[in-house]
């Protein structure tokens, strides 16, 4: 198994404030991995650094080997690769369908492809006959799942979840937890921050706890 | 109170009738207000989200500007762009003063700031998640710039139709730069200044309904679309 993330020597800074301070850190492909810690432990901060929203103030971050390089050219190829997943997720304006295909046009997906990648990821989450709904309108759980079917339809290398079932019912959390337990054995790595104590049990993932901005309990390490 | 009701009445048949005069006025002002919008559109939209989407020196002190821009007195812009344009100006070769063109320069100068300000703003209130969730599902800068321009699009409109209001509803440039040349500069807020001045009451009010008339069908325009 080859890893899918190294972080070396990983500094995150906000002003003087340390968010974030990583010796090491590898996070294996294919595996799922639950983050825990307190708030302000840096784990939505590291999140930002793995989806390649921030770059970190020092150190380095290879992505499936390779060295990023946050200052030349374009980040939109590590992003292609990658989606994030927010606790109380962004709907854009108009239908359902719009939303789960913005991904599927930024990729220049087209046509009759695009209508059923669509389609598949609703019936993922359990949205059949969603397409035409207004984003705006669903509920706090179907808005979750409908951004749970915008990520997933575009079968990304890496799958980020910063507390996705944080408010969502029983029943959807349920369905939820299923889909992201299976994702590993697609060849998706998934990272997951919860508080919910149970949860890293019920997916059956490894836990990596942050403390402070640092690795409190290393995982176990991956062979690269 | 009688003055005021036989006014109205008068006011009501002028505007029934079509009269050349109000007409005049009215095509006037809104060609004018139209076009100084269109171009303030052009320079104020792309320049309040490029003040609002990016960090830089002095960003503070532009923002101040443009909300200084905002408050210069209708007068005080027709009295630099008469300098300007007069035949002793920089631009008086141009031959432009006393033209709708003249007055669609100065309402440029009006709108633009208001533009920029209240797009601006658009940016500053939009959901800060809009961005972030675009480049994580893939799109590049542009396309996620344009998603945020989608979402905060009623801002931006809204910006354009202030723009529109504060040109269609001034007098001090439109007087100065038009020189309320009857059917070529005279708008309807000139007219209304001149005759009223002349006694002719219910000629300005005329204009002064219109006015009010073309305000509220723009604000409703702007609501039918904020509820689609």
């Amino acid at each position: 198994m080859r890893a899918m993330y190294r972080l070396d020597s990983i500094r995150k800074c906000y002003g003087s404030n340390v968010a974030l301070d990583i010796e090491e850190l590898t996070i294996g492909e294919g595996r799922l991995y639950t983050l825990t810690g307190a708030n302000g432990a840096g784990k939505s901060t590291l999140l930002n650094l793995l989806a390649f929203l921030s770059p970190p103030t020092s150190g380095e971050i290879f992505y499936a080997g390779k060295r990023v390089d946050w200052n030349h050219g374009s980040m939109e190829e590590y992003r292609r690769k990658v989606t994030l997943l927010h606790q109380s997720p962004y709907l854009f304006g108009g239908t359902v369908y719009d939303n789960v295909a913005f991904g599927l046009k930024a990729r220049g997906i087209q046509g009759e492809a695009r209508q059923r990648m669509v389609d598949k990821a609703l019936d993922g989450v359990g949205l059949q006959g969603f397409r035409d709904r207004k984003a705006r309108e669903l509920s706090g759980g179907e808005a979750q799942r409908v951004a749970m079917a915008r990520a997933l339809a575009l079968k990304p290398e890496v799958l980020l979840l910063d507390e996705p079932l944080a408010n969502i019912d029983r029943e959807t959390t349920g369905l939820l937890e299923t889909l992201i337990a299976s994702l590993p054995a697609q060849g998706t790595t998934v990272v997951l921050i919860t508080h919910d104590p149970d949860q890293p049990g019920r997916l059956n993932g490894e836990s990596i706890l942050l403390e402070g901005g640092k690795v409190a309990i290393p995982h176990p390490p991956v062979r690269r | 109170m009688d003055f005021l009701v036989s006014s109205f009445a008068s006011a009501l048949r002028l505007i029934g009738s079509f009269s050349p005069d109000v007409v005049d006025a009215v095509g006037t002002s809104l060609a004018v207000s139209a076009g100084a919008t269109v171009f303030a559109a052009l320079f104020g939209i792309p320049l309040g989200l490029l003040v609002g989407l990016s960090d830089f020196p002095l960003k503070r002190l532009v923002v101040t500007l443009l909300n200084t821009l905002m408050a210069v007195p209708t007068v005080v812009v027709g009295l630099l762009v008469y300098g300007f344009l007069s035949r002793q100006g920089p631009l008086g070769v141009l031959g432009l003063l006393f033209t709708p063109t003249a007055m669609v320069i100065g309402g440029v100068l009006l709108a633009a700031p208001i533009v920029a300000n209240y797009s601006l703003a658009s940016v500053r209130g939009a959901d800060p998640r809009i961005v972030p969730t675009a480049l994580t599902l893939g799109a590049g800068r542009f396309l996620a710039v344009g998603t945020l321009i989608g979402e905060i699009r009623f801002g931006i409109l809204a910006a354009v139709i202030a723009g529109f209001g504060r040109v269609v509803s001034e007098v001090g440039v439109a007087m100065m730069l038009g020189g309320n040349i009857r059917g070529y500069t005279r708008t309807m807020t000139t007219a209304i200044a001149l005759e009223t001045s002349k006694g002719e009451f219910a000629f300005g009010m005329a204009l002064g309904i219109v006015l009010m008339t073309v305000a509220l069908l723009v604000n409703l325009f702007l609501n039918l679309l904020q509820q689609r």
